[in-house]
């Protein structure tokens, strides 16, 4: 009996170290997390959902829905480096504040970095048949006549829109040339002070530059989205 | 000492392999004859066991798909006619909807590259969303049939089976759905014998001749072995005023697209009347007689239809019974393809 215990102990002891080892790998191999919050505004305003504004060509609109994909996130380095952060795809709810931010983990960066990622989905994941987690076909952004991810939906009113209930309807995607939708965007770190990045999405910037009255419903890949896809980007825009 | 630590590792090892027995799943085989091409199909995503088959085939005969719970993929999908709807020229969905095509059979799929009569589906694993969430089809969407699903204890137990979680996703159900339809492969026909050397499967001569005119004829689009070409063709068939449909041209948008369908494999095709896409014809001699007679010339014609196909009567009879030599009564009747009536999977 004694001498079991004379083995038993050593071996409690090893177990002990080990376990040691492993919550201590856990809790310290973590690098620095980046969090980013996504802050609609119209004109520089918060957005509030079915709140009327007014755009520079005079169309007085109100939105009810606006969902985004950004994916593929990489740290440029300052000395020419890109870093990926794999399973960085995310799907953005303006209306819903849980879905208006994200959690970039284990990414380190420094001063004069670059952030970038894509708006929309990437053209190999659009044809990777059924995909899970934000990507899962069914959070509603996936078309299912025609495969392919929306990139970008924005759905709203204006009575400038001739259309079912006064509606202006935008999903914006398409993955195959040359009309495909999905848009990069690059950001620099001027500050690395923040562990969050505040990106602004100012909506007066997309309907400023079209007309409701004769661009309001974009359903499908093609010419008009690619038009709107253009504009996108310049949605975006660090907040400092 | 020794032993004590023998102890340790063999109620270890025990316990291990109980693990794994738990977590082990029947594993299922993809067969298909050695002279076939590879399948197109990436089967990586699948998990390829039986209880991920019987899952999609419960979901696959379930009506829940739809939004008022009356329609099944099985509705226009018909086993015993090649999973087509038989004698339907156009096939309707829920509420009595009529849709604007005939729908296609569904048999050899790992070799698709595209899906739907105008190739708008690009993957096998996303087709099901098509039907689901058309209008005049199942008029559902896959977030309230995950819903749906995640309140029946049935299919909470058949997730879990599978995925050791009983946690219902739509890329687990599209999966599923997957698994199921993949095994769905005809490779038995008397055709299949014939090529194989098998017995029962020796040819008359009046199958030889038919046999040969299809080479000759049809076989440039409706290649051997799956008898498709995954191309897309005009066929010379005239528009119907009443539906307009340009067929690829919708998908791609480009012109030169225009009445552009699929070619559809002919296996089981005694069987999965009525015929093209909008199923105008009823029998095969309506469709022989339109290449030979019927063929409307216009810009995007396929090239193997700008020369007329010459044929006598009885080289179309010839013909005519070829083709139901592609018939498969062991797939068209194979038990583990039907309605699963068993309520467990095993």
């Amino acid at each position: 009996m004694a001498r079991t215990i004379k083995i038993f102990l050593p071996i409690k002891l090893k177990l002990v170290t080990l376990l040691l080892l492993i919550t201590n790998s856990v809790l310290f191999a973590q690098e620095s997390h980046l969090k980013i919050e996504f802050n609609p505004v119209f004109n520089k305003e918060i957005l509030a959902k079915n709140s009327w504004y007014v755009s520079r060509n005079n169309d007085s609109l109100q939105f009810l829905k606006i969902k985004f994909y950004v994916t593929d996130f990489k740290i440029l380095t300052k000395d020419g480096n890109t870093k990926s952060i794999p399973n960085s795809n995310f799907l953005i709810e303006v209306f819903n504040d849980e879905k208006l931010n994200i959690l970039l983990e284990n990414v380190s960066y420094k001063k004069g970095d670059q952030l970038l990622f894509n708006i929309g989905v990437e053209e190999k994941m659009n044809t990777s048949g059924a995909l899970s987690g934000s990507l899962d076909p069914a959070n509603g952004m996936y078309w299912s006549w025609q495969s392919g991810y929306i990139n970008f939906k924005i759905e709203g009113k204006s009575p400038s829109c001739n259309t079912r209930k006064n509606k202006f309807q935008f999903h914006i995607g398409g993955y195959q040339q040359p009309f495909a939708a999905t848009r990069s965007l690059t950001l620099d770190f001027s500050t690395t002070k923040n562990k969050v990045l505040i990106i602004d999405l100012e909506m007066a910037t997309l309907f400023n530059t079209i007309s409701l009255n004769t661009l309001n419903q974009v359903m499908i890949p093609g010419k008009e989205a690619i038009q709107i896809a253009d504009i996108i980007p310049s949605l975006f825009s660090l907040n400092e | 000492m020794n032993k004590f630590i023998r102890h340790i590792i063999f109620f270890l090892g025990i316990f291990l392999c109980l693990g794994f027995v738990i977590v082990k799943n029947k594993a299922l085989l993809f067969e298909y004859p050695e002279y076939w091409p590879k399948p197109e199909y990436n089967f990586s995503k699948l998990s390829m066991t039986e209880e991920e088959f019987q899952l999609g085939r419960h979901l696959f005969y379930d009506p829940l798909l739809s939004r008022d719970n009356t329609i099944s993929c099985a509705s226009c999908h018909l086993q015993a006619t090649g999973f087509t709807h038989v004698d339907h020229d156009l096939s309707h969905g829920i509420e009595g909807r009529i849709g604007t095509r005939n729908s296609i059979s569904i048999m050899n799929l790992a070799w698709n590259t595209s899906f739907m009569w105008d190739g708008g589906v690009n993957h096998l694993e996303v087709q099901a969303l098509a039907p689901i969430i058309s209008e005049n089809e199942m008029d559902e969407s896959l977030a309230n049939i995950v819903e749906k699903l995640k309140n029946s204890k049935k299919y909470k137990s058949l997730f879990y089976k599978v995925h050791q979680d009983s946690l219902v996703t739509g890329q687990k159900t599209l999966l599923a759905l997957t698994q199921f339809v993949v095994m769905l492969n005809s490779y038995n026909s008397k055709y299949d014998q014939y090529i194989r050397n098998e017995l029962g499967g020796e040819f008359t001569e009046q199958e030889k001749n038919g046999l040969t005119i299809f080479r000759n004829n049809c076989a440039s689009c409706h290649k051997e072995p799956l008898f498709t070409s995954k191309n897309f063709k005009n066929n010379g068939l005239s528009v119907d005023s009443t539906l307009n449909d340009f067929g690829r041209m919708i998908v791609t948008r480009k012109h030169q697209d225009s009445l552009k369908f699929k070619v559809p494999t002919l296996r089981n095709i005694q069987f999965t009347q009525p015929y093209m896409h909008d199923g105008r014809f009823e029998t095969l001699q309506e469709v022989i007689n339109h290449y030979t007679s019927g063929v409307q010339h216009s810009a995007t014609l396929a090239n193997e239809l700008k020369e007329p196909i010459i044929l006598t009567h009885k080289e179309k009879v010839d013909l005519l019974v070829f083709l139901r030599t592609l018939t498969d009564k062991k797939f068209l009747y194979n038990k583990r393809f039907s309605y699963p009536r068993e309520t467990t999977s095993n």
